[in-house]
């Protein structure tokens, strides 16, 4: 039996300032699936992240999470979006406030309103902050850092950690590696594909072909459509080459 | 799951980090709620409530008499006239006062020193109409020349053209002093010079405060109406006292479509010429904290737009030049009548030990503690209102209305609002003031909110984050900061307007100063002038020294 799905897209359309963003995307995600989302600039891929964690409400079209409609609004949609993670290109890491209260700001979709001040006074759950540096190979000493006075590389595994804090079930990444040299991107890359394992699934758009090898499946994205769905096996220089040709047009 | 509780935690919490973050630091503010809350059911004198309800109902069915409109309208305009001119006369004024009293204008470092001493000399001969509130002026001037119209366009142009100065002085001393430098070397000489390499980046500047000025003016011009110096406020306050409600509210809509159309047009120039936001006035700490280089040229248009900012500031420069002229024709405005003074009552002798014999520290008591409660009140709701609505759509619009209410009333005016239910005293003059800069922080402080954060924000929410908790987390973490720095300026602003309460009585240095010179007691008047202006400057002072420790860092 194949593991149950996770979030099922379901000929999403989404319409754009003269060209539709999206048009008919349908997709299936299963927990222990590492997706790469591919695709020329423009394609589509950030809408469909954005739809996929629930930010962008799409014109047509169904989403469903673990089988189920996506509800409309209040706590149950909340519930439904802490479990969705994702890692912004921009980070956007809280810059006034320290490592440790970074960290836990992944918490506050499950935190009442005393927990979430408590945190802007308090170191709160340290021992859990600190397990969460460690394992992304940081040193808990930072926890009581400002994040503004992290490195680049250290403020990316920061934003990844907040992301682990929320324990999401599907982490969403968009263009994580864009802005990093090939080290770091590495690095990253590494982390969210070990992180991405079973019970959870990752999707992540990315401009690196050569970057594919981890990843289970490929999806493409062009002109707001699936372009093909594959298994990375099965995806050949000449699907790429298709993918990308006259994407400067 | 390995969120444990923060009790379970074994390193929970080391003593040294116990520091509030951010976003706490706005909400501390409103503690001062909590003993005023207590405090209010005491003040309550039982009565008038079914007055607060007639007046409330009256805002739906504001009269629609023509007698009423028209004297309304009237009255509308000489208010948006005095302002006007009392704004472009301030303007010119402080424009040229504050070149003058610029250190680097004069060859002088930024630091002082060097042959800027006529720029410390006109600084400190400023200090003193900055310190004075126009109400002040208008009703000393109004004793030595007599009701004229020319009295209310002075009572403004003369503190508001030193407040001018000074930040045009603050400005022109922050710049960057390298471009200026270079074209001396060059040889250029000193007039073309400074025009060249410090207007440039000292206009948009001076455009975004001018724009505020002109706010503030048309506050001003309100409030000197309620004291009989012409205008709407007049009769808002003949009508109050009335208690013609229907007939109040005709004058308060009107007021409010002035101000909110003269506020949109503020703000439509402000982004058109490319002008800094208010709140971050002298600073660029309102964004998210994104590292921007700012070496001191605030304006980064196009370059295609600097040569059209120029050609429509002359355009409208033209335009409003015979615009003032008219205005002053239409509403008598004579600046020749200020000369003639008219002859003052026949003055006793000083009594010194009268003067002596006054209560200063429970009038200076009473004075510092109607700023800060008015200050705190004013500061700390602002967040919390717009936390408390942020989940309903109609939430932000309705605080909106509410705030632009509060800055639209004369702080006056809410204070005999508020005699109709509360004793009078220190809490309902700083409830008064409170609710008035309410209005007008509230206003900035949700601009600033939507320009920064969303994006983080965005990410919270899409992280399952309540949106109250969102907007703590994302938006106002970035804002803490330029806030309470602009709060620290405003509780400095609430200093000076202290006396404008005066009338409910018992509020300190402000009601006795009233009476003072209803009395034509110059001794005391002179006397509390004197502490009123000190304690201004000294508030100023240490107003500064926090808002440049908050922006610092």
């Amino acid at each position: 039996m194949p593991p149950a799905s996770l979030l099922e897209l379901e000929d999403i359309h989404v319409s754009g300032r003269g060209a539709p963003r999206l048009q008919g995307v349908s997709l299936r995600l299963r927990a222990g699936e590492r997706v790469a989302l591919l695709g020329p600039s423009g394609a589509g891929k950030s809408t469909l992240l954005a739809v996929a964690n629930g930010l962008l409400v799409p014109d047509r079209g169904q989403v469903l999470w673990q089988g189920a409609p996506r509800a409309r609004s209040g706590r149950a949609r909340r519930r439904q979006q802490a479990r969705i993670g994702t890692l912004w290109q921009d980070l956007r890491l809280i810059e006034e406030l320290s490592v440790q209260q970074n960290l836990n700001a992944g918490r506050l979709g499950q935190w009442g309103w005393p927990r979430a001040l408590l945190n802007l006074l308090l170191p709160l759950e340290s021992g859990a902050c600190a397990a969460t540096l460690r394992r992304l190979d940081l040193d808990p000493a930072l926890l009581d850092q400002p994040v503004a006075a992290l490195s680049g590389g250290q403020r990316q595994r920061v934003a990844l950690g907040r992301l682990l804090r929320q324990e999401p079930a599907l982490l969403l990444a968009d263009e994580p590696l864009a802005s990093l040299d090939p080290r770091l991107a590495g690095e990253l890359l590494g982390l969210l594909l070990e992180e991405g394992r079973a019970p959870r699934a990752l999707l992540l758009s990315l401009h690196r072909p050569d970057l594919l090898s981890g990843f289970d499946r490929v999806v493409a994205l062009r002109r707001g459509g699936v372009q093909f769905d594959l298994p990375v096996a099965a995806v050949e220089p000449g699907l790429l080459a298709e993918l990308y040709a006259g994407a400067a047009a | 799951m390995s969120a444990g509780s923060a009790l379970a935690d074994p390193s929970w919490p080391s003593p040294g980090r116990w520091r509030p973050a951010a976003p706490l630091w706005l909400l501390l503010p409103a503690l001062v709620l909590l003993p005023l809350l207590a405090l209010l059911p005491g003040l309550s004198h039982g009565g008038g409530w079914s007055l607060v309800g007639r007046f409330a109902l009256a805002a739906l069915r504001p009269s629609l008499d023509p007698l009423v409109l028209a004297s309304v309208l009237r009255g509308l305009g000489v208010t948006v006239g005095l302002a006007l001119l009392g704004w472009a006369v301030s303007l010119a004024l402080g424009l040229a006062l504050g070149v003058l009293s610029a250190r680097v204008v004069w060859g002088g470092s930024r630091s002082g020193g060097g042959g800027a001493w006529p720029a410390e000399l006109i600084r400190k001969l400023l200090a003193l109409p900055r310190s004075i509130h126009e109400l002040l002026w208008g009703l000393l001037l109004l004793q030595l020349v007599g009701l004229q119209p020319a009295v209310a366009v002075l009572a403004i142009a003369i503190p508001f053209a030193a407040l001018v100065a000074r930040v045009v002085s603050d400005q022109l001393d922050a710049l960057p002093t390298g471009r200026l430098e270079a074209l001396r070397a060059a040889g250029v000489a000193a007039p073309a010079a400074l025009l060249t390499a410090l207007g440039p980046p000292l206009l948009p500047q001076v455009l975004s405060y001018g724009g505020y000025r002109l706010e503030c003016a048309l506050r001003s011009a309100t409030l000197l109406g309620v004291f009989g110096l012409g205008g709407l406020g007049t009769e808002l306050r003949l009508t109050l006292q009335s208690l013609a409600f229907e007939e109040l509210w005709t004058g308060l809509w009107a007021l409010l479509a002035a101000m909110l159309l003269l506020e949109r047009l503020v703000g439509w120039l402000r982004r058109r010429w490319t002008m800094p936001a208010r709140f971050g006035l002298g600073s660029d700490t309102g964004s998210t904290g994104t590292d921007r280089a700012n070496n001191g040229g605030p304006a980064r248009g196009r370059s295609s737009d600097v040569g059209r900012r120029g050609r429509e500031l002359l355009l409208a420069a033209a335009l409003l030049l015979p615009v003032l002229v008219v205005v002053a024709w239409a509403l008598q405005v004579d600046p020749g009548s200020l000369l003639r003074w008219q002859p003052l009552p026949p003055l006793p002798p000083a009594d010194w030990a009268a003067v002596a014999a006054l209560p200063w520290p429970t009038l200076v008591g009473n004075t510092l503690v109607l700023t800060l409660l008015a200050a705190a009140l004013a500061v700390g709701t602002a967040p919390l209102l717009l936390l408390l609505v942020r989940p309903w759509p109609w939430g932000q619009g309705l605080v909106q209305v509410l705030w632009a209410l509060g800055r639209l009333w004369p702080p006056p005016l809410i204070a005999l609002l508020l005699l109709l239910v509360l004793r009078p005293g220190v809490v309902t003059g700083a409830l008064a003031l409170g609710l008035h800069n309410l209005g007008v922080l509230g206003r900035l402080l949700l601009e600033s909110a939507e320009h920064s954060g969303e994006t983080r924000e965005q990410a919270l929410l899409g992280a399952g984050c309540g949106p109250r908790l969102a907007l703590l987390y994302g938006r106002f973490s970035g804002l803490a900061r330029p806030y309470l720095a602009y709060g620290a300026y405003r509780a400095d602003v609430i200093l000076r307007e202290s006396v404008v309460v005066g009338l409910v009585g018992a509020t300190g240095l402000g009601s006795q100063l009233l009476e003072a010179l209803s009395a034509f007691a110059y001794d005391q008047l002179a006397a509390l002038m004197l502490v009123y202006a000190a304690l201004t400057l000294l508030g100023e002072e240490l107003s500064d020294r926090l808002r440049r420790r908050l922006l610092s860092s």
